[in-house]
């Protein structure tokens, strides 16, 4: 963003605000923070990238290939309670929880061959988030805050990454600081909390306290040098921007009309991708949806189906209304994971399953990919990669990848070291059409 | 005026919930012995600077004093009236006195308890489950408001079995929260109390570190067999009940009470010493499937063999992990006591453990391993004598740390509230003391559905009793129905089942909602909750909080909780340290006590007066807001 975008703010209100909140009360050169993206050192987009938003959906626990998107139906031992349907993609078989998702099929690209060497959540997720290992010296940046890094905001009024449901350790921005961690939404349904002012307090009173709270902030950073105590300074002014920004009503799902909710369904994470989709619109780079309890140790099959419930048609309904609304090609849509679950069925565990980080299942659609295609491949059971290995920065370079985005760019963190956004993978660029 | 001072806060304190009881000859209870040994632990930070060639930091003035004790001590910022006193008084002794107030104070334990369930992931309940963690969690609380000490705590967890419901024997919470997952439970046990990081172990030789495969499940053979106690005596009938209709039936309801809730939060066994390698074990010391022996990796080596069927894998790995360890449980112990102090530990990361002799201070974690071996692991006497030393009233220090994990020393850091001490104190700010209201205690009663029932007659704890003292398929069926005929009967009556009155205490609970200490809330508070947006931790992983700023934590404070319950809200009480003050000065002053725990400087009450004037009584609540949203008010100094 450069002076230009200023005039964006055409109401007489907003440019005071940006005029004078911005620049007076809280005494912040506008520079500094809005040029903080390398977008202008890095080409923007490489030829023949599609993507320009990523809608991430993470499973949270470790979601069990083989009852989803990798079943062995011939191996009886290894399914327990879990069938095998076909779906719209005629080589494509998936587990019997996902009927919706069978019928979308067509538009997917499963990645069956993944595998990671972290089998505990957190470092499994750590990596999965920011393609490095746990490390006590340095906090790495997730993706979100990775595509922001180098491709810029395309919409400035409003975050470029927002984190539906996830949790603060995998939406930070890591060395690149507070400016570009996500936007949390706690509550789909509620959207972005307290962005409107409270409705008794005067335009005056309200800029009266800001003002006030600047001189005090600008005495205190004045004697204290640190990071985060500037990243809050920086903070009031995205948030002021924010606030009088019209793009505000992207995180209001309460606008979408019956037929579109109807398509996504009612359960708690259908809500977040349906806000997920009106952000997408709205020119937020990356949103993240989390749905949490996929650690199915315990009981698999009763665990996995309630998790599918809750997945089946938000999932299916997102694609379709993206479809729809002609934004799939440009917005690649991404199932992630930790990990799988073991092809072991451990019944002293009321036919449990462990964690299984040898072999999983990814997906991606829209975007630029190809459809209805499978990539890679397990062994019989499931159990080890057998052909087309993809490991976690594979992965990530190839979401990298079809943005457009410079994988392989390094990116000095402040004490010196340098970072990529997939480390050292190589992007799978089989799977783009 | 010390005679008044102690008399004040005797009076703020009220409850006298203090027990001068046990042995008055512990150090923990002698003063000489509390100021020798912060005494001691200056001397050897002083000793360090002046071995670097520089200055000893200077001690801070009192309101920096004053804040940073009770953030750092009890989890809030004081009262208007405990800083006014405190900032009033003249008194040479006034900080130890303030410091023997605090740890007196009910707020301790509320804010140990945040830090404890942090470490140990304490939750309320897991998704898929269908019973609660409430009486593990009461465990937990009730522990750390009788100051158990660390080193009996640790050894109540770890050798745990039984009744989950059982006072005595709740501690099992500690394996039944992670049921199916002994591996992941065995690797944080590790990492927790001993700062070793095995879990990568648990898959491959750790590439990084000194563990093999075979080394973790050596280990993980002292704590195999998480059974429940005699559920399969259960299991025909559970059958039955969950089959066609009888699933809708109170039938149900009332069986899920003792599936999950009593046999489900129960834990069997002792820990047989052995265990089977995976099937994808893949090292040539073992082959899959082989069932091996436990030994300790480690330290004092204990071993079970594998044709042993002694059991007591727990207990031995307790007495392991708390007594045959060398320093190991004591370092980690006094390194995560002193980074809660002092910001940040002697080591970093404080899970991973150290030796004194690594370290750029060996004399100074010598002292501390000891002392806290000398106060017998009585964490709450360990913090006392470390929020006694000079090095803890350092000024803080405006420059970053010059040594990246920072333990140079170099005065203290700056640091963003926890979510918790950022809640507790908007809450100073809006009702008063927030200690003063009663503690969440264990809600024991049995839940058919989402209905209490038998209040009055049962409670859990007695119903898991007589449920796991039953022998045979046949007596369970025969209580089944009794339990069933008595639910029934209950449901059928017109007597409401809330008037019982008799042996039961009554249960405090509160909501999402409730204006109360974040210790007493749900754990973790929801994900809209002020709580969550601040970096509470989620609690599914050791010390998951983050202090990471974002834009939702800005908006907050500019337009939700702070402006609602505090700012707009005429009945707050902050608003009442205004009363009685004449003069808009006055006012003024009292408002950044209230906040901010200091008088004003001259030229900020300049900016506030010309404030008061340009907006009348409004200008107070603008104040108010530019308090709490400033940067001073979210940072602990």
């Amino acid at each position: 963003m450069n002076a230009k975008d200023l005039n964006r703010f055409d109401e007489p209100s907003r440019r005071r605000f940006i005029s004078t909140a911005a620049r007076t009360y809280l005494g912040v050169n506008l520079l500094p923070m809005l040029g903080g993206s390398v977008a202008t050192a890095a080409p923007k987009t490489a030829a023949g990238a599609k993507a320009k938003s990523v809608i991430y959906l993470y499973m949270s626990g470790g979601m069990s290939h083989l009852d989803t998107f990798d079943p062995k139906p011939k191996k009886k031992d290894v399914m327990g309670k879990t069938e095998a349907i076909s779906t719209s993609a005629t080589d494509i078989q998936i587990g019997h929880y996902l009927p919706k998702t069978a019928e979308v099929m067509d538009k997917v690209c499963v990645i069956n061959s993944m595998t990671s060497r972290q089998g505990a959540h957190e470092q499994g997720a750590y990596i999965m988030h920011t393609s490095y290992d746990m490390r006590g010296t340095v906090k790495h940046p997730t993706l979100g805050a990775w595509v922001n890094k180098l491709g810029g905001r395309l919409n400035p009024e409003i975050p470029g990454y927002v984190a539906i449901d996830s949790s603060q350790e995998s939406s930070g921005g890591g060395f690149f600081g507070a400016k570009f961690a996500a936007a949390p939404i706690g509550s789909p349904h509620d959207g972005l909390q307290d962005s409107r002012k409270p409705g008794n307090v005067s335009q005056e009173d309200f800029d009266r306290r800001l003002s006030l709270a600047d001189r005090l902030n600008k005495q205190f950073h004045g004697r204290y040098q640190n990071a985060d105590v500037k990243a809050y300074e920086e903070l009031y002014l995205e948030a002021i921007r924010l606030m009088n920004s019209k793009d505000l009503k992207a995180f209001n799902i309460n606008d979408e009309p019956e037929s579109v909710r109807k398509t996504y369904g009612s359960s708690r994470f259908a809500q977040g991708c349906m806000l997920a989709r009106r952000l997408v619109e709205h020119g937020v780079r990356f949103v993240e949806v989390q749905l949490g309890g996929w650690d199915t140790h315990y009981d698999n099959f009763a665990a996995v189906e309630g998790r599918c419930k809750e997945f089946d048609q938000a999932y299916s309904g997102l694609l379709k209304d993206l479809e729809e609304k002609g934004l799939l090609e440009e917005t690649l849509v991404v199932v992630a994971t930790e990990f799988g679950r073991t092809p072991t069925i451990k019944t002293e565990h009321q036919d449990g399953r462990d964690h299984h980080p040898g072999a999983f299942s990814c997906l991606l659609a829209g975007g630029g990919v190809k459809g209805g295609y499978k990539y890679g491949e397990t062994d019989a059971k499931g159990e080890r990669v057998k052909d087309k290995p993809v490991a976690v920065q594979d992965f990530n370079a190839t979401i990298a990848h079809a943005l457009g985005l410079p994988h392989d760019l390094v990116v000095m963190s402040p004490s010196g070291r340098p970072f990529r956004f997939a480390d050292k993978g190589v992007p799978v660029t089989d799977v783009f059409a | 005026m010390k005679f008044q001072f102690c008399g004040l806060l005797a009076c703020i304190v009220a409850s006298g919930s203090f027990c001068l009881a046990a042995d008055e000859s512990a150090p923990a209870k002698d003063p000489a012995f509390i100021a020798k040994a912060a005494h001691a632990i200056d001397s050897h930070v002083a000793a360090w600077y002046r071995k670097q060639k520089l200055n000893v930091p200077a001690v801070t003035d009192d309101a920096t004093f004053l804040r940073r004790s009770f953030l750092v001590a009890i989890g809030r910022i004081p009262t208007t009236e405990e800083a006014r006193f405190f900032l009033e008084i003249e008194d040479p002794t006034k900080r130890v006195q303030l410091i023997d107030y605090l740890m007196q104070s009910p707020g301790y334990s509320s804010h140990m308890t945040n830090w404890a369930f942090d470490l140990l992931r304490v939750t309320d309940g897991k998704p898929g489950f269908n019973g609660n963690f409430e009486a593990y969690r009461n465990w937990v609380r009730t522990a750390l408001e009788n100051n158990m000490h660390w080193d009996d705590f640790t050894n109540a967890l770890i050798a745990s079995s039984g009744d989950g419901w059982d006072p005595k024997t709740a501690a099992v919470g500690y394996y039944t929260r992670d049921r199916g997952m002994p591996l992941d439970n065995l690797a944080n046990t590790m990492r927790v109390f001993l700062g070793s990081r095995m879990e990568c172990a648990q898959c491959h030789d750790d590439p990084f570190g000194e563990t093999e495969r075979h080394d973790f499940y050596e280990l993980a053979a002292f704590t195999e067999g998480q059974g429940m106690v005699r559920r399969n005596y259960m299991r025909s009938l559970w059958d039955e009940v969950a089959e066609g209709d009888r699933r809708r039936s109170i039938d149900y309801d009332v069986a899920q009470a003792m599936w999950d809730r009593v046999y489900g939060l129960s834990l069997a066994g002792s820990g047989r010493g052995k265990i089977r390698l995976p099937d994808d074990y893949q090292y040539r010391d073992g082959e899959p499937g082989e069932m091996i022996g436990a030994r300790t990796p480690f330290g004092r080596s204990v071993r079970i063999s594998e044709r042993s069927s002694k059991e007591d894998g727990r207990i031995e790995l307790a007495e392991w992990i708390t007594g045959k360890t060398g320093q190991q449980f004591a370092s980690v112990a006094a390194n995560r006591m002193w980074k809660r102090v002092m910001g940040r530990g002697v080591y970093e990361p404080v899970d991973e453990f150290k030796s004194a002799s690594e370290l750029h201070h060996p004399e100074l974690m010598n002292t501390l391993i000891k002392l806290m071996v000398d106060l017998d692991y009585d964490l709450q006497a360990f913090q006392k004598v470390l929020l006694n030393t000079k090095t803890f009233q350092f000024v803080p220090n405006p420059e970053p740390a010059k040594v990246a994990t920072g333990d140079d020393f170099h005065g203290r850091q700056l640091a963003r509230l926890s979510s918790e001490q950022l809640w507790d104190s908007l809450l100073t700010l809006a009702g008063g003391d927030p200690d003063k209201k009663p503690r969440r205690t264990i809600d024991d009663r049995i839940y058919v559905g989402n209905k209490p029932v038998l209040v009055g007659k049962k409670n859990m704890v007695q119903l898991s009793k007589e449920v796991l003292a039953l022998e045979s398929e046949e007596e369970v069926r025969a209580y089944f129905d009794e339990f069933l005929k008595e639910v029934r009967s209950e449901s059928g009556s017109a007597k409401s089942s809330e008037g019982g009155m008799m042996m039961m205490n009554k249960v405090q609970r509160y909501d999402r909602n409730a204006p109360v200490r974040a210790s007493e809330l749900p754990s973790p508070a929801p994900r809209d909750h002020l709580l969550y947006l601040f970096g509470q931790s989620d609690r599914v992983v050791v010390d998951g909080s983050s202090r990471e700023p974002n834009v939702g934590q800005v908006l907050s404070l500019m337009n939700g909780y702070v402006q609602k319950q505090l700012v707009n809200n005429s009945d707050a009480h902050l608003y009442k340290s205004l009363e009685g003050a004449s003069t808009d000065e006055e006012k003024v002053r009292r408002l950044y006590v209230t906040i901010l725990s200091r008088p004003p400087s001259t030229e900020e009450m300049g900016w506030m007066l010309d404030e008061v004037k340009a907006s009348g009584e409004m200008g107070y609540r603008n104040i108010v807001s530019a308090l709490v949203m400033s940067s001073e008010f979210l940072f602990v100094q």
